[in-house]
C-alpha cells in the first residue's frame, strides 16, 4: 500500500520536470504567438506611419520645387528641410535643399548635403556638377575640375543628357578663365565630337577654340556655322580672327570684310581688317607684285622700321647680354644700310630686299619684346615677319 | 531464390521498427526538454523574445512621439509661436494629471528605476509602468519638452522583460537579472548601437561583468536592433561627417573641449542637484503645473529665437555636426538646452536625459571647435568631428560612463580614427566631472528619492583587499618531503612554531604540528621519510594577488596556509592564518 502511494506521488525533481513541461514550453508558445501578432500589428502601424510621412514628405517637396522654381530661396529652404524631417535619406530632397541653398549663397551647407548625396551615388552627374560649381566658386581649381570630370562621365537620366554637354561647357569655361589652354583645348575637341552641326552650337564652340587658341578648330566650327547661315556676323568675325591668327591673311580679310558689311561699326572687326589689309599690303614677299612696287615696299618698311627704332631706343649700354649687343648692331646696321636701302640700289642689287628685310624683321621683332607689341605698319611688319619666319 | 538479395524495398528503421523509434525519440526528447528548459538556457531564449518584444515596443514608442510631434507642433520645419508655447504647455498639464492619478512610478528617466528593480524589488516592475512611460514621455517629448526617448525605451524594455520574467516563473536569482536584459534591449533599439547599450547597463546598472548575464544581455540587445532596423532601417540618427585626426597636436584642441565639457556637465548636474529637490519640495498640487510651467518656459525660449531646444533634437544634431550654425549660436543653444532640460526633468516631466545630453555635447563641441578654429585657423578638425566628440565628453562627464561614452561615439560614427579625441576629451572631462561634483547624476537623483542603491563608480573604485595585505613571512622552517623524520626533528630544536609546513614531491604542500611529529618518532617512525607519514589530504594554496575573500574559504579549516609565487609553485612566498586574515579586514573596516 505504502509502496503504491510512493509511485504515485512525485518525487520533488520529477515534479519540477512537469512544471517545466507544463508550464513553460507553452509559454514559450504563447511567446511566439504574442509576438508573431505583435509583429505584424507593428507591420500595420508602420504602414500607415510611412504612409503618412511620404504624403508629407511629398507635400513639402512640392512647395518646395514651386519655390525653387520662382527663385523664392528662403521659402525652398524651409520647405526641403520639412521634407526632410520626414526622409531623412531622400535623396531628391535633399538634393534639392542643396540647390536651394547654393540659391541662398549658402555654399558651406549645401557642400555638405552634396557630399553626403556623393558619399552615396559617386556617379550622380547632378551632385557632381553642383560640387564642381561650389568648388568653382570657392577658387579650389583642382577640385572643381575632378567633379566637372565626374559629371561628364556621370550617370546622367535620358532625359537630363545635355546637362554632360553643360558640364564639359563648364569646365571649359573654367579652364579658359585659370588660362589651363592645353587642357581646355582636349576637352574643346571631346565637346566638338559630341555635338551636332548646329550653327548655334557650332558658334559657341568656336568663341570657346579661338581663346583657347585652337585656331584650326576654330575655322572649322566657324565654317560649319557659315554653311548654315552665311551672312553670321559673330561666326564671320570669328573665323576672320581665327584665319588671322593662323596666317591666312587673305581669307582673314574675306570673311572680316564680310564681318564689317553685316556688323558695321564694331571697332575690333575694323582694326583686324586694317592689320590684315595692311598685312597683305606690306609684304613684298607675296606673289603677283610688280617688281617697282616691291622696292618701294621694301623702301617703305625699311623706313617704318627706322622710326620705330627711334620711338623704342633700345638700350645700348646694358650690364650683360646679347640684348644690349644686338640693339647696338641693330642701330648700326639700319645706319649702315640706310643709304643703300633705295629704289634704285634694288634695282642693281636683288640681293639688298632680302638683306634690308631680314633688318625690318629683327627690327620689329626685338622692339616687340623690348616695348610690347607694336600697332600700325609695325604691327603689320611683325606679323609678316612671322609670316616669312624659317622661309 | 537467396533471401539476401530478394527485391524487398529498403525500408527506413523508424518504419520497420517503431517502438525503438519511439523509445529512442522518447528519450532524447526528454533529453532536448531538459536541455532546452534548463533555467541558463531558458534565460538565454527569453532574452530572445525580451528583445524581440523590446525592439517592437521601441519602435511604436518613436512612432508615437512622431505622431503627437505632427499633431501638437504641426509637420514643417518652421514652427508656429502659439504652437510652441501651447503645445508642451498643455501637454504637460495632461502629463501631470496622468502621472499623478494613473502612473506615479512614471516620473523621471527610468534608469534608477530599473536599478532598484534589480536591487530591491526583484526584478519585479509593474507592466503599468510600462504603459505610463510609453504614453506620458511620447506625449512629453512629442510636444517640444526637452527630453529624450533613449531612457524611458529603456525602461520600457526593463518592465517588458520583468512581465515575461514573471510569467516564466524565473528562479529569484535570474528574475533579478531580467530587468537590465530588458534596459539593454530597450536602450540598443531606441539608439540603433547595440555596443553602447551592452555597455552602458553593464556600467551603470549591473556593475560587474559575469559570463551568464553578458550572454543574455547581448542577446537581447542584438535582437531588438534587428526588429528596430526592420521596421526603420539602419541609418545612424545623424548624417556622419568624415571624421579625420591629420595632427597629433590637434588632441590639445580636444583637450581643451574636454575641460569644457567637463565644466558644462557639472554645471547641468548641479542644475538638477539643486532644483530638483525645490520642486519636488513644492505643495503638492504645485506638481499638477510643474511640467506646464515647464513646457511654457520652453516655449518661450523657442519663441525666442531657439526652438531647436525643443524635443530630443537630432536633426539639429544633424545640422550642427554638418556646420550649418555660427559657433556663437552653437554655444548659446547648448547652454539653452541645458536650461530647458533642467525646466523639463525637474519638474518630473517623464521622459531621458541621453538625447539632451548628446545635443548638448554636440552644440557644445562644435561650439568650441568654431571657436578654436578662430584663434587657430590651421587646425584641421571638422565641425562635425568636434560635435561627434563633444556627444562623448558630456556622456563621460554628465552621465559619468566613461567606457560607454568612447564606444557610442565609435559605434555612432563608425570611424575608428576619432577614437584618440574622444578618449583624450572624455578623460578629461570625467576628471574635471568628478574632482567638482563627487557623486554621479544618477546616485544623486536616487539618494534624492530616498533610495540607497549601489554606486556603480564607487563599486568601480572600491578598493580590494588581496592575499599579500594578510600574508605573513613564514615564522619556522619549512619541511621537505623527501627528508626523514628524525632530520626533520633536527630542524625544529630552534624553532618556536607550532605548526609547520612540509614542501611535497613533486608539487604540493601539507602541513604537521610539532606534536605529531613527536608522536611518530615516538612510535619509531624516526628513519621514514616524512612525505610517506604525512595525511594524503594536501593543504591548499594561495598566491598573493587572490583576493582575500578566497582565503577566507580554507583558513577556517586549514591552521596555516602557504602562500606560493605563481612562477614557483614550491617558492613560499608566506603564509596565512584566519587570525590574520580578519585582523586585516579589521584594519579595513576601521578605514
Amino acid at each position: 500500500m505504502l509502496d503504491e502511494l510512493q509511485e504515485e506521488m512525485p518525487s520533488p525533481r520529477l515534479a519540477r520536470y512537469r512544471v517545466y513541461l507544463r508550464e513553460r514550453p507553452v509559454m514559450l508558445v504563447v511567446l511566439t504567438l504574442a509576438a508573431v501578432v505583435f509583429f505584424l500589428a507593428v507591420s500595420g502601424l508602420s504602414r500607415a506611419h510611412q504612409a503618412q510621412r511620404e504624403a508629407l514628405g511629398d507635400r513639402w517637396f512640392t512647395r518646395g520645387r514651386s519655390d525653387l522654381n520662382t527663385k523664392r530661396f528662403d521659402a525652398a529652404v524651409t520647405d526641403f528641410r520639412a521634407a526632410l524631417l520626414y526622409a531623412p535619406d531622400n535623396y531628391s530632397y535633399q538634393l534639392n535643399l542643396a540647390e536651394a541653398l547654393i540659391g541662398q549663397h549658402r555654399t558651406g551647407q549645401a557642400s555638405a548635403y552634396l557630399l553626403n548625396l556623393w558619399d552615396r551615388e559617386p556617379d550622380n552627374g547632378l551632385v557632381n556638377l553642383e560640387l564642381a560649381r561650389i568648388a568653382a566658386q570657392q577658387g579650389e581649381t583642382q577640385e572643381a575640375v575632378r567633379y566637372y570630370h565626374n559629371a561628364v562621365y556621370a550617370v546622367w537620366p535620358p532625359s537630363e543628357e545635355e546637362m554632360r554637354g553643360d558640364a564639359r561647357l563648364e569646365l571649359i569655361e573654367l579652364l579658359l578663365r585659370n588660362n589651363e589652354k592645353p587642357q581646355a583645348q582636349g576637352e574643346l575637341i571631346a565637346l566638338a565630337a559630341s555635338v551636332g552641326p548646329d550653327p548655334v552650337v557650332q558658334e559657341h564652340l568656336g568663341d570657346l577654340f579661338l581663346r583657347a587658341e585652337d585656331y584650326e578648330h576654330a575655322l572649322a566650327a566657324y565654317s560649319v556655322t557659315l554653311k548654315s547661315d552665311r551672312h553670321n556676323p559673330g561666326a564671320l568675325a570669328g573665323a576672320g580672327f581665327a584665319a588671322f591668327e593662323l596666317g591666312r591673311y587673305p581669307l582673314a580679310q574675306r570673311y572680316l570684310v564680310a564681318a564689317a558689311i553685316v556688323k558695321p561699326n564694331d571697332p575690333e572687326i575694323e582694326d583686324r581688317l586694317k592689320t590684315t589689309q595692311m598685312v597683305l599690303h606690306m609684304d613684298p614677299f607675296r606673289r603677283q607684285v610688280a617688281v617697282s612696287e616691291r622696292h618701294q615696299m621694301v623702301v617703305n618698311a625699311f623706313n617704318t622700321a627706322g622710326q620705330r627704332l627711334k620711338s623704342c631706343p633700345l638700350p645700348k649700354i646694358a650690364p650683360a647680354g646679347p640684348a644690349s649687343d644686338q640693339a647696338s648692331s641693330l642701330n648700326d646696321d639700319w645706319n649702315r644700310l640706310k643709304p643703300e636701302v633705295t629704289e634704285e640700289r634694288l634695282r642693281t642689287n636683288p640681293d639688298l630686299a632680302e638683306t634690308a628685310m631680314d633688318l625690318v624683321f629683327r627690327i620689329e621683332r626685338e622692339t616687340s619684346i623690348v616695348c610690347g607689341t607694336p600697332t600700325g605698319p609695325d604691327l603689320a611688319l611683325l606679323l609678316i615677319s612671322r609670316l616669312h619666319e624659317g622661309s | 531464390m537467396d533471401p539476401q538479395t530478394s527485391a524487398e524495398p529498403e525500408v527506413p528503421i523508424s518504419s520497420r521498427h517503431p517502438d525503438r523509434a519511439v523509445v529512442w525519440f522518447g528519450e532524447h526528447s526528454r533529453t532536448i526538454w531538459r536541455s532546452v528548459f534548463r533555467e541558463d538556457h531558458l534565460f538565454l531564449i527569453l532574452s530572445v523574445f525580451i528583445g524581440v518584444f523590446s525592439g517592437l515596443a521601441v519602435v511604436c514608442f518613436r512612432f508615437a512621439i512622431d505622431w503627437a510631434r505632427i499633431y501638437l507642433l504641426g509637420t514643417g520645419a518652421i514652427l508656429t509661436t502659439a504652437r510652441m508655447l501651447l503645445a508642451p504647455t498643455l501637454a504637460g498639464l495632461v502629463i501631470a494629471a496622468l502621472v499623478i492619478h494613473f502612473f506615479p512610478t512614471t516620473r523621471g528617466s527610468g534608469v534608477n528605476q530599473t536599478k532598484a528593480a534589480l536591487y530591491i524589488f526583484n526584478g519585479n516592475i509593474p507592466i503599468r509602468t510600462a504603459i505610463g512611460k510609453f504614453i506620458t514621455a511620447a506625449l512629453a517629448i512629442g510636444s517640444g519638452h526637452s527630453l529624450g526617448p533613449e531612457d524611458p525605451s529603456l525602461q520600457i524594455g526593463a518592465c517588458l522583460a520583468s512581465a515575461m520574467g514573471r510569467k516564466m516563473r524565473l528562479q529569484r536569482d535570474r528574475m533579478r537579472l531580467i530587468a537590465p536584459v530588458g534596459a539593454a534591449a530597450g536602450l540598443a533599439a531606441a539608439f540603433n548601437a547595440p555596443i553602447s547599450a551592452v555597455l552602458f547597463v553593464i556600467e551603470e546598472v549591473i556593475g560587474r561583468w559575469t559570463a551568464g548575464i553578458l550572454g543574455s544581455v547581448v542577446l537581447s540587445a542584438v535582437s531588438s536592433v534587428v526588429v528596430m532596423r526592420w521596421f526603420l532601417g539602419s541609418e545612424s540618427l545623424f548624417r556622419i561627417p568624415a571624421v579625420e585626426l591629420k595632427r597629433p597636436t590637434e588632441l590639445i584642441a580636444y583637450a581643451v573641449l574636454g575641460v569644457v565639457g567637463g565644466l558644462a556637465s557639472v554645471a547641468f548636474a548641479s542644475g538638477i542637484a539643486t532644483f530638483r529637490p525645490i520642486c519636488k519640495g513644492l505643495p503638492p498640487w504645485t506638481q499638477y503645473f510643474q511640467p506646464a510651467v515647464a513646457g511654457l518656459l520652453i516655449g518661450i525660449i523657442a519663441v525666442l529665437g531657439a526652438p531647436q531646444v525643443m524635443g530630443a533634437g537630432y536633426e539639429y544634431i544633424d545640422q550642427a555636426m554638418h556646420g550649418q550654425f555660427t559657433w556663437e549660436f552653437l554655444a548659446i543653444l547648448a547652454g539653452l538646452k541645458i536650461l530647458a532640460t533642467l525646466f523639463s526633468f525637474v519638474s518630473g516631466t517623464p521622459g531621458g536625459m541621453f538625447a539632451p545630453t548628446l545635443f548638448i555635447g554636440a552644440m557644445l563641441g562644435a561650439a568650441v571647435g568654431g571657436a578654436e578654429h578662430v584663434l587657430v585657423p590651421h587646425l584641421t578638425g571638422s565641425p562635425g568631428t568636434y560635435a561627434l566628440v563633444g556627444m562623448g565628453v558630456l556622456f563621460a562627464g554628465f552621465l559619468r560612463v566613461p567606457m560607454t561614452s568612447v564606444f557610442m561615439v565609435l559605434e555612432v560614427s563608425g570611424n575608428y580614427s576619432i577614437i584618440l579625441p574622444v578618449i583624450v576629451a572624455n578623460t578629461f572631462a570625467y576628471v574635471i566631472s568628478r574632482a567638482l561634483l563627487p557623486i554621479p547624476i544618477f546616485d544623486l537623483l536616487t539618494r534624492q528619492d530616498g533610495l540607497e542603491l549601489p554606486s556603480m563608480e564607487e563599486q568601480r573604485e572600491e578598493g580590494i583587499l588581496r592575499v599579500e595585505d594578510a600574508m605573513q613571512p613564514v615564522q619556522g622552517p619549512v619541511l621537505d618531503a623527501g627528508q626523514s623524520l628524525e632530520q626533520a626533528l633536527k630542524q625544529l630544536d630552534h624553532s618556536e612554531s607550532e605548526r609547520l609546513l612540509v614542501r611535497l614531491v613533486p608539487s604540493g604542500w601539507a602541513s604537521v604540528s610539532k606534536k605529531e611529529l613527536f608522536d611518530m618518532a615516538a612510535q619509531g617512525k624516526g628513519t621514514h621519510a616524512l612525505g610517506s607519514l604525512l595525511p594524503i589530504l594536501h593543504v591548499p594554496y594561495l598566491h598573493p594577488d587572490h583576493p582575500l575573500e578566497t582565503a577566507l574559504r580554507y583558513v577556517d579549516r586549514w591552521p596555516i596556509v602557504p602562500v606560493v609565487s605563481r612562477a614557483d609553485f614550491r617558492h613560499l612566498e608566506g603564509v596565512v592564518t584566519q587570525k590574520d586574515v580578519l585582523e586585516r579586514y579589521r584594519e579595513f573596516g576601521e578605514g
